[in-house]
């Protein structure tokens, strides 16, 4: 069995569906309410790959909301409380998404193993990062050409470079996609500094410097609300990959040079019968995904029982070939511009 | 430009928001048990505690007359329900506290009511869902809260108590599990009346547990766990929990 620890992009959102789902009681609650509402098993559903194998998994709403993220011990809780109901379930892998491994990683969760009488198991959990990465990188060579940008001579800038997502991107494009330059940029010098010399290449910039430079843009790091960029300076053409969380890019860029695209979004080949993904705002909630979630469905087709992605910078290009060739095997691309999927393969 | 990356929206990408580090059970997050606050506080929670586990012990004595075959083994789950009064009377002891039983009685009595109620009608359902649902879920979620911010005596003496309860079989879930097929109904209007009475008794003690650092909110949440738990254990499924939840929030 996998598991998916979700939640709704918004409080709103969360109480229409929850009153779809006829949780009502959650439903009409305020937000304290939903401070104190336990992780709900919302939906089970079962997966079979083009190799015919078929896995059965479980989705679970953590019913931690954004609006939660200012209440540390509540937003805490929430994460922990889901993790034991996965693990109390028996799931073998579960992947931490949305906001569930940032909390799990900026709250220092780890320290928190004892939850009631459960003893979490690391080893059956992932953050997904491995494949989220892989899927950025695979979404740049794959669109880049198809705007009329050669990326092997383009200056690509990533944001949010060293980060466990960030730093994975450096090195495959630094050393599998072979980009003009790489622009590392990032809000601590020391990191980048370091994220450098283990490249062995790439240049520091600031924001400001990246971006009238940049043919394409990895965000792994969302714009701040109150961030305007002037779209003017910016290259024409110019990529757009948004890697971040929440997804938030396109509402910042709209000149018709710069093409924006959901980073870190995979699509099955076949519709799937669950309702989840519509909480994600999927195009085709049917079939397209977080590659966070599809990182537990790929582990538990491949018998892969470990926590494949956990800390920080331990994603390793052997990790990324791993995944990806897991990505293809088992049915998944990646989402592409103007809502053309093409086999990561290709 | 450092400033506008400074206000980026915590991302997938980590380390763009900041570590916070306040570990379960750091000084920084235990009361001061030496005070007269904590300890008029402790006068009440500890009398409640006590006081529910003296109702556990009679419950479980009165329900054993009700299923005779199954008495003795009844007897044995009273017993230890008394073993952890006895427990909990020595933290109020270790603190210097005298247990304010007459709140404590008061504070139990609508559900002391309905569990005699249904006993004298011969409801078996509702005592159990009385006592091995909603009392046993209510003491379950109390202790888990309360080992966070305990004193070292009480901590211990409550982990005991909390592995006791893991270790022995829920007697009332199994029965209910069993008889589900015709209890359904009847369990479900016995939670309608009680499950809102658990709720009063929260916002009842709220404020003595915050002295206590135990938060309404996280009281609130390890019930409705432990609550869930044991319905989702007795075979309902996740709408009719649902349907049932329902009537602590309205």
């Amino acid at each position: 069995m996998f598991g998916l620890i979700g939640h709704s992009t918004s409080f709103d959102d969360a109480r229409r569906k929850a009153m779809e789902l006829g949780y009502d009681h959650i439903a009409e609650g305020d937000l304290d309410v939903w401070c104190s509402a336990p992780p709900q098993l919302v939906e089970d559903v079962k997966i079979v790959s083009p190799t015919g194998k078929t896995i059965e998994g479980t989705y679970i709403d953590s019913c931690f909301v954004p609006e939660m993220l200012s209440r540390f011990k509540t937003a805490r809780r929430k994460v922990l409380n889901a993790m034991e109901l996965a693990q109390k379930k028996g799931i073998n892998i579960t992947a931490l998404g949305g906001f569930t491994s940032i909390i799990f990683e900026n709250f220092n969760l780890l320290q928190h193993r004892q939850i009631r009488n459960t003893t979490l198991q690391w080893e059956r959990f992932t953050t997904g990062n491995t494949h989220t990465a892989w899927v950025i990188c695979r979404q740049l060579e794959i669109n880049a050409p198809l705007i009329g940008i050669d990326l092997s001579k383009a200056r690509v800038a990533v944001v949010g470079a060293t980060g466990d997502i960030g730093s994975a991107v450096c090195r495959w494009l630094s050393q599998r996609t072979g980009v003009g330059e790489l622009l590392l940029v990032a809000r601590q010098q020391q990191p980048l500094e370091e994220l450098q010399s283990e490249l062995g290449g790439g240049r520091i910039a600031t924001l400001e410097q990246a971006m009238p430079e940049a043919d394409a843009v990895v965000w792994v790091a969302s714009m701040p609300r109150t961030l305007q960029i002037d779209s003017s300076i910016i290259k024409n053409p110019c990529l757009m990959i948004d890697g971040g969380y929440p997804k938030n890019l396109d509402t910042k860029f709209d000149s018709l040079g710069i093409k924006v695209l959901k980073g870190g979004i995979v699509e099955f080949f076949q519709d799937i019968g669950w309702n989840m993904m519509q909480l994600a705002e999927m195009e085709k909630p049917q079939r397209q995904m977080f590659a966070c979630f599809a990182e537990a469905m790929l582990l538990e087709f491949e018998n892969c029982h470990t926590n494949f992605s956990w800390g920080r910078n331990n994603i390793t290009l052997e990790k990324m070939d791993f995944i990806g060739d897991a990505s293809i095997r088992h049915g998944f691309s990646t989402l592409n511009l103007k809502s053309q999927f093409q086999a990561a393969a290709a | 430009m450092t400033k506008i990356i400074e206000q980026f929206m915590p991302t997938l990408e980590s380390s763009e928001v900041a570590v916070i580090d306040l570990p379960d059970g750091c000084s920084a997050n235990l009361p001061d048990f030496t005070t007269e606050a904590y300890k008029d506080a402790y006068s009440r929670i500890n009398a409640i505690v006590i006081e529910g586990e003296q109702e556990a012990h009679d419950n479980y004595i009165s329900i054993g007359t009700l299923l005779p075959d199954k008495a003795e083994e009844l007897k044995k789950l009273a017993r230890m329900e008394l073993k952890h009064m006895r427990g909990f009377t020595a933290c109020g002891k270790n603190l210097g506290v005298e247990a304010d039983m007459v709140f404590a009685k008061e504070f139990f009595s609508g559900l002391h009511g309905n569990f005699q109620k249904a006993l004298s009608e011969g409801h078996l359902t509702t005592c159990f869902l009385i006592q091995a649902i909603l009392i046993e879920a209510f003491a379950i979620s109390a202790y888990h809260v309360y080992i966070r911010v305990a004193d070292p005596f009480a901590k211990k003496i409550t982990e005991g108590v909390v592995q006791d309860e893991y270790l022995h079989l829920n007697y009332g879930q199994e029965w209910l599990k069993a008889n589900l097929g015709h209890c359904k109904e009847e369990l479900m209007k016995a939670n309608k009346e009680n499950l809102p009475l658990i709720r009063s008794m929260l916002d009842e003690v709220s404020k003595d547990a915050s002295t206590l650092h135990m938060d309404r909110e996280e009281l609130m949440e390890e019930f409705m766990i432990a609550y869930q738990d044991s319905l989702n254990e007795i075979g309902l499924d996740n709408r009719e929990i649902a349907r049932m939840a329902l009537a602590a929030v309205v």
